[in-house]
């Protein structure tokens, strides 16, 4: 049945090229997504990447149009159905369609793409990767857990360590340690990857563990382990430092779940402002990055920290993580990661071999 | 599995004997190894001002430990006991010294990896005992199963059933009901959950002979669809965090210093845990139900010739190990996380298999199996952040290099419920 639509479609649209190229090739007025496993209101960067396309729509007078995929053997087929629609702009979800969306992209140099979390090894006219810099993210993240702590322990609970979650740990750490250089502070920061993303009872036992040795700040960066650790750390006192998105308005149910005045900020990534900046460029007809890909960071609004909401972080601490997002924006403050693979930079040069791009 | 059981029981007898001296002969050079290294360690890296802080949480005093001392007095007696078990044939002194050197390791561990650092013993303890909850409820559930002669390895997937239906019935009450009641609404969800995919594999490989380990996998693989599509349809519009189950400190007890904290200021389903170790150990041994448990899942054919109905109580076994697999995964969403993710219980249903059979199919064994997973789960994160010089990859394989040694270990005497796995036919073949 399915099958039978999608080739009816194609052939439809088979007819219709023709014309259709004639006019839409120089104007953009269609916008398609296609999400990673998920839905458009499932509260993952599906959801933002969704909202990041209806605000450009608002914004530039799009028509848009999404696909829910719900089996990874179907990438190519949604994507084949956004281009036979005609669509100017596609936007896909997530790491593991990046194969197909290059393919469609060398395929159809006429239409835009656009991908989240994709690394783009071979850069297109058409096509444009959304990277993150998580690194900074983390170090506004230990920055705060190191002015608010009390005890001298802080502690993060991550994920499988991928590069952006290294990038988020050791950016953490450097940030504790940018703190203890300015203030002279002594705060300690401790860590452990948990090899599973979905496993937020683990998650909780590292948050104890940490607890016991008297961390009074947890970050969590690793999906639902990292989220199970910090709820469970703030039904215990202490305070907490979420990841990926406000996890005051997810985790703690917008301040309805136990332990939401304990939620202090979240290392933030705006996927929503790349995509509506892609999409932008896109309609004003500005070329994409040469390198293929589009770094969201401090600078374009891609990374930051979310609210204190109900949690009492003073008036000095805030005003001081202004200071850091700003020394970070314009250069003065570098958190000493490696952007790519998310290693510290003082590491790195006594191991020259692991240098990128070699 | 039918079909290789009989191979099993015909190969042991001739195999037994050679595979015990191995693995005595295995320990001992091992125990011998270890100890050298630790001596060896001791001296060329430890100082003897290296000392290592035990801390056992609020109101308790430290124990500060000299790391060198320690070290080197535990390499000797592992050294000494490895040499001894070599050369001396005497069985019970062997077993005698295996079990302290066992037992030791632990405190040696954690006195090493927190050398010149404090670490917090309570909270390794009680970290280790809460992990350890689903681990040995699902071991129950599998007793319950596997002495009746059903093998169950779809407790995994009983376990997700659980935690998904019990989390997404109470998120659709909570608005209504004060949350415990709906927790507890949620509590019984789970539970019967658990018992409805228990029916399944019931109803597949006692009533139609499946092989019960494809029955097993089939009702694995259908959890985690079915809890998936449950998520997306339900979850996603309320998808916020909830609240945990309120936690029971029990009067006066959970005041006392460290077993207070270990043992007593838990979460429910952490005490059903306790109980139904006690209540299963009481069950197999103790009534006539347990008594026809056993003779059903050892010879069914002897059982129903003096009147057992064979097929009832492995129907009846099944249904009950299947609600306990359900309570286990009211564990994950409703006590610990308050929340449910697409495959939240990621192996541990498997992990409590290995715990059944270390624990040779009774309870206690079976418990003491479910600590060491949830211990080794621990301590593996423990020994991440004191910093042990060890990638965190193979840390993170702790867990599992302890169930391949377990397992090793034991295999040659872990004895299956004869009936096991092999479904019953009345008219007989």
């Amino acid at each position: 049945m399915m099958r039978k639509f999608l080739m009816g479609a194609g052939l439809a649209a088979l007819a219709i090229l023709p014309f259709a190229s004639i006019t839409a090739q120089d104007e953009i007025t269609t916008v398609c997504l296609v999400t990673d496993l998920g839905r458009v209101n499932d509260g993952t960067f599906n959801q933002y990447a969704y909202e990041g396309m209806v605000r450009a729509a608002e914004d530039f007078d799009l028509e848009t149009t999404y696909i829910e995929t719900q089996a990874q053997t179907d990438y190519a087929t949604n994507i084949d159905t956004c281009v036979n629609e005609g669509n100017d702009i596609i936007v896909t979800v997530g790491f593991l369609i990046a194969d197909g969306t290059a393919a469609a992209a060398a395929a159809n140099p006429d239409i835009m793409f656009i991908g989240v979390d994709q690394f783009v090894a071979n850069p297109l006219p058409n096509y444009v990767g959304l990277q993150f810099r998580e690194d900074q993210g983390g170090f506004l993240a230990g920055s705060i857990a190191a002015l608010m702590s009390e005890s001298g322990v802080v502690a993060g609970v991550y994920g499988i360590d991928i590069p952006p979650v290294v990038k988020f740990r050791n950016g953490f750490e450097q940030g504790v340690a940018y703190i203890n250089e300015v203030t002279g502070s002594e705060v300690t920061a401790l860590g452990v990857y948990i090899d599973d993303f979905v496993a937020p009872d683990r998650g909780a036992a590292a948050a104890e563990q940490f607890i016991g040795e008297g961390a009074d700040v947890i970050f969590g960066a690793g999906g639902p382990t990292g989220s199970g650790g910090i709820a469970f750390a703030a039904s215990e006192g202490a305070y907490v430092i979420g990841v990926d998105q406000d996890e005051y308005f997810t985790t703690f149910g917008a301040g309805e779940t136990d332990g939401a005045d304990r939620i202090i900020s979240s290392a933030v990534k705006r996927v929503d402002n790349g995509v509506y900046l892609m999409i932008e460029a896109a309609v004003n007809g500005e070329a994409y990055p040469e390198t293929g890909m589009f770094v969201l960071s401090v600078e374009n609004e891609g990374i930051g920290f979310a609210p204190a909401h109900d949690s009492d972080v003073p008036e000095e601490v805030t005003a001081q993580m202004e200071e850091i997002l700003a020394g970070l924006i314009d250069g003065s403050i570098e958190t000493g990661v490696d952007p790519v693979t998310g290693a510290l930079l003082s590491e790195m040069e006594m191991m020259p071999e692991a240098t990128p791009g070699s | 599995m039918a079909v290789a059981a009989p191979t099993i029981n015909e190969a042991a007898p001739a195999g037994r004997k050679r595979i015990k001296i191995t693995r005595t002969l295995v320990f001992s050079i091992l125990f011998v190894a270890f100890g050298v290294w630790l001596i060896l360690g001791a001296i060329n890296t430890l100082t003897p001002e290296t000392s290592t802080l035990l801390t056992f949480g609020a109101g308790t005093p430290d124990l500060p430990v000299p790391t060198q001392i320690i070290t080197l007095i535990s390499g000797i007696y592992y050294a000494a006991a490895g040499v001894i078990c070599l050369i001396m044939a005497q069985q019970r002194l062997r077993t005698i010294l295996l079990l302290i050197g066992g037992v030791l390791l632990i405190p040696v561990i954690i006195i090493i990896a927190a050398a010149d650092a404090s670490t917090n013993v309570t909270t390794l303890l009680s970290v280790s005992l809460r992990l350890s909850t689903p681990i040995v409820l699902g071991a129950m559930a599998g007793i319950w199963c596997e002495r009746s002669g059903v093998s169950n390895i779809a407790i995994e997937g009983m376990m997700l059933t659980g935690a998904c239906n019990g989390f997404v019935v109470f998120t659709i009450l909570s608005p209504n009901l004060a949350t415990g009641e709906a927790q507890l609404v949620g509590v019984i969800i789970s539970i019967l959950s658990g018992g409805l995919m228990s029916l399944l594999l019931a109803w597949l490989s006692i009533t139609y002979k499946t092989n019960q380990i494809v029955a097993g996998t089939v009702i694995n693989i259908m959890a985690v669809g079915i809890t998936s599509f449950i998520r997306r349809e339900v979850l996603f519009s309320s998808e916020a965090g909830r609240g945990t189950l309120a936690p029971w400190p029990i009067p006066v007890l959970s005041d006392m210093p460290v077993v207070g904290e270990i043992f007593f200021s838990g979460r429910p389903i952490f005490y059903m845990m306790f109980v139904l170790v006690i209540v299963t150990h009481v069950m197999l041994y103790f009534t006539r139900w347990g008594l026809r448990t056993r003779a059903v899942g050892e010879n069914p054919r002897a059982a129903d010739t003096l009147g057992v109905n064979v097929i009832r109580n492995r129907w009846i076994n099944v249904f009950i190990g299947g609600m306990i697999a359900g309570l286990a995964g009211a564990w994950f969403s409703l006590e610990t996380t308050g929340s449910f993710d697409d495959n939240m219980t990621s192996g541990r249903g498997f992990i409590a298999l290995a715990a059944m059979i270390f624990g040779k199919w009774t309870p206690f064994g079976a418990f003491a199996g479910g600590i060491l997973f949830g211990f080794s789960d621990a301590m593996g994160q423990r020994f991440q952040f004191l910093g042990v010089p060890i990638p965190p990859q193979f840390l993170q394989m702790v867990p599992y290099v302890i169930t391949i040694i377990v397992l090793a270990g034991l295999v040659g005497r872990a004895q299956a419920p004869k009936a096991d796995g092999v479904p019953y036919d009345k008219e007989g073949k």
